[in-house]
């Protein structure tokens, strides 16, 4: 397969309300940032993959047209919900793959700051006839998600606390984040409850920004800092939750669409013990549960150990970085947050991190999950040319 | 909940006093239900029945009602009738007020009724929530829910939420 690489990054930061920029502007920052970290010119895009998941947020319907990077080439979106950002990442390697494009502009857009009540708004995305009078929000359908974690594995409230508090301890290390506090774990067992068991610090805040990379193929690719695709999968799963109880193949909190393009991209990628293989995981979970769901569907342990992970992890005993930008529960840019995630372990990658640059990282994967984990993605980058 | 963080500063350095414009998208709908729906909303609103569909590839009894199993892309085949007694899957309970929406606290569960392979959503009701995390505690304990409908029904799904069977009770 041809190899596809990520050549440049750029982003904004990510606010809660950038109050200052208009959407086309947000886009534009992203996109001037990840050409000159290229070092190319936007003649030499062939394609703009734009990202933006519900209109609603931003109050303005189809708003990537506002804000398309550079007219004048093929262009389309992508919406995955909160896998947005992954799935147009994945559209524009296949574009270079199918010979119709050697360099692609991705670029996701979140301006869901306008919105005045978002978890009203949130209410829309779910099922009208059965379930949105059921006040199903994203909250609620993490908290669900959660508690139903919590019985389990019978976790303590102060082990997903503690995901939720070594995030936040890495994201005041992140430039493009403003007034993130490190919160312990008491400090977030002390913030009020949303919806039980989901703590007010274990949800992501409200964030706008704008993420953009460029994918391309050699020789745009490898003469230049490239944080090569080892491996990337995408799956799509059934959109009733309910559906997804009790499943032979996994319940609602095994993730089976993360498991399988987990095991596909792996396998793409040659990992087998991805413990000991990657070095990073920046991984799109909005939630200290939601992370805590990813480990066994990405390999780290069996969905039997995931408590002792969990508790390998808070006693410092994983070598394994995990979300070394603060990762989506210090900010989720709802359309733009599986790309950023992506976009960060390009970063790492390319050794480009700044003040978050872990040392040697070699290899890197980045999720999506959207739509109430209806949609997953996994990427695999890595510094070797496969 | 508490109040959102005050604004950061922009992001640009500005003389310029940065609008910010009012807006609304109040739209109005209609949402079609469709045959199958409109089939199990009628059964909850005229008989007090909870139906599902059944698969005849995989078997499994659908509940809420589907025209087809999205799992085999095959078309669902008879109408069965669950149990009113059933086990939460998951829940939770909404503690923090929203703008638009109802007001807390509520539980909410994806709940598999007797007969059922799938989950349906609804309100839990009559749970003491004086000690939140102790209802919590005790849900997971306490899994057995029974449909319980309401006396005025208008065919639509909150014809009918759960309350808490006995705790000692199983099924």
């Amino acid at each position: 397969m041809t190899a596809v690489g990520i050549i440049g990054v750029g982003q904004t930061r990510y606010l809660r309300r950038h109050v200052g920029l208009s959407a086309a502007e947000l886009v534009r920052v992203a996109v001037v940032e990840a050409l000159d970290d290229a070092g190319i010119e936007l003649d030499a895009i062939d394609l703009v993959v734009g990202g933006v998941a519900p209109d609603s947020l931003a109050g303005v319907n189809d708003i990537d047209r506002m804000a398309i990077a550079a007219p004048g080439r093929p262009y389309f979106r992508v919406n995955t919900g909160g896998a947005t950002g992954s799935s147009a990442l994945l559209a524009a390697m296949t574009w270079i793959r199918a010979g119709r494009a050697d360099a692609v502009l991705v670029v996701a857009l979140e301006r869901m700051g306008q919105a005045k009540t978002a978890q009203k708004i949130f209410n829309t995305i779910f099922d009208p006839i059965y379930e949105k009078d059921i006040v199903l929000t994203t909250i609620t359908m993490a908290a669900l998600r959660a508690s139903m974690l919590m019985k389990r594995h019978r976790f303590r409230p102060e082990q997903l606390a503690g995901i939720a508090a070594r995030n936040f301890a890495n994201a005041i290390h992140n430039p493009l984040l403003e007034g993130v506090r490190a919160h312990t774990a008491e400090e977030v067992l002390a913030s009020p409850i949303l919806a039980w068991p989901i703590h007010q610090y274990e949800a992501c805040p409200i964030s706008e920004g704008a993420c953009a990379v460029v994918v391309a193929r050699a020789p745009l690719a490898g003469s230049r800092p490239t944080a090569w695709v080892h491996g990337a999968a995408a799956l799509s799963d059934t959109y009733s939750m309910g559906d997804r109880m009790r499943r032979p193949e996994g319940t609602l909190i095994d993730i089976v669409t993360l498991r399988r393009s987990a095991a596909a991209a792996y396998r793409e990628a040659g990992i087998r013990d991805p413990e000991r293989e990657v070095q990073l995981f920046e991984l799109q979970a909005p939630f200290a549960s939601m992370e805590v769901m990813t480990y066994a569907p990405l390999g780290l342990c069996t969905a039997d150990d995931t408590k002792s992970f969990v508790e390998r992890r808070l006693a410092g005993e994983v070598a394994t970085w995990f979300n070394l930008s603060g990762g989506a529960q210090a900010a989720n840019p709802v359309s733009a947050t599986a790309l950023v995630r992506i976009a960060e372990c390009a970063l790492q990658v390319r050794g480009r991190a700044g003040r978050r640059q872990a040392p040697d990282v070699h290899r890197a994967v980045a999720t999506g999950q959207g739509g109430a984990t209806q949609f997953s993605t996994v990427v695999v980058l890595g510094e070797e040319t496969p | 909940m508490t109040k959102p963080p005050a604004d950061p500063p922009a992001e640009i350095e500005t003389e310029t006093e940065l609008l910010r414009l009012p807006g609304t998208w109040n739209f109005e709908y209609t949402y079609f239900a469709g045959e199958t729906a409109s089939r199990f909303f009628a059964e909850l609103r005229d008989n007090r029945r909870v139906m599902g569909r059944r698969c005849p590839a995989c078997r499994r009894l659908l509940v809420p009602a589907r025209s087809f199993c999205d799992a085999c892309f095959e078309p669902t085949t008879s109408w069965e009738a669950v149990g009113e007694v059933g086990e939460i899957d998951t829940f939770t309970i909404l503690t923090a007020t929203f703008p638009g929406l109802p007001e807390p606290p509520l539980v909410i569960a994806f709940v598999t009724l007797e007969g059922a392979d799938t989950a349906i959503l609804n309100f839990v009701r009559g749970v003491d929530l004086s000690d939140i995390d102790a209802a919590g505690e005790f849900l997971f304990d306490h899994p057995s829910v029974r449909v319980v409908f309401e006396e005025t029904r208008h065919g639509r799904i909150t014809d009918f939420h759960f309350e808490l069977e006995r705790p000692s009770a199983r099924w």
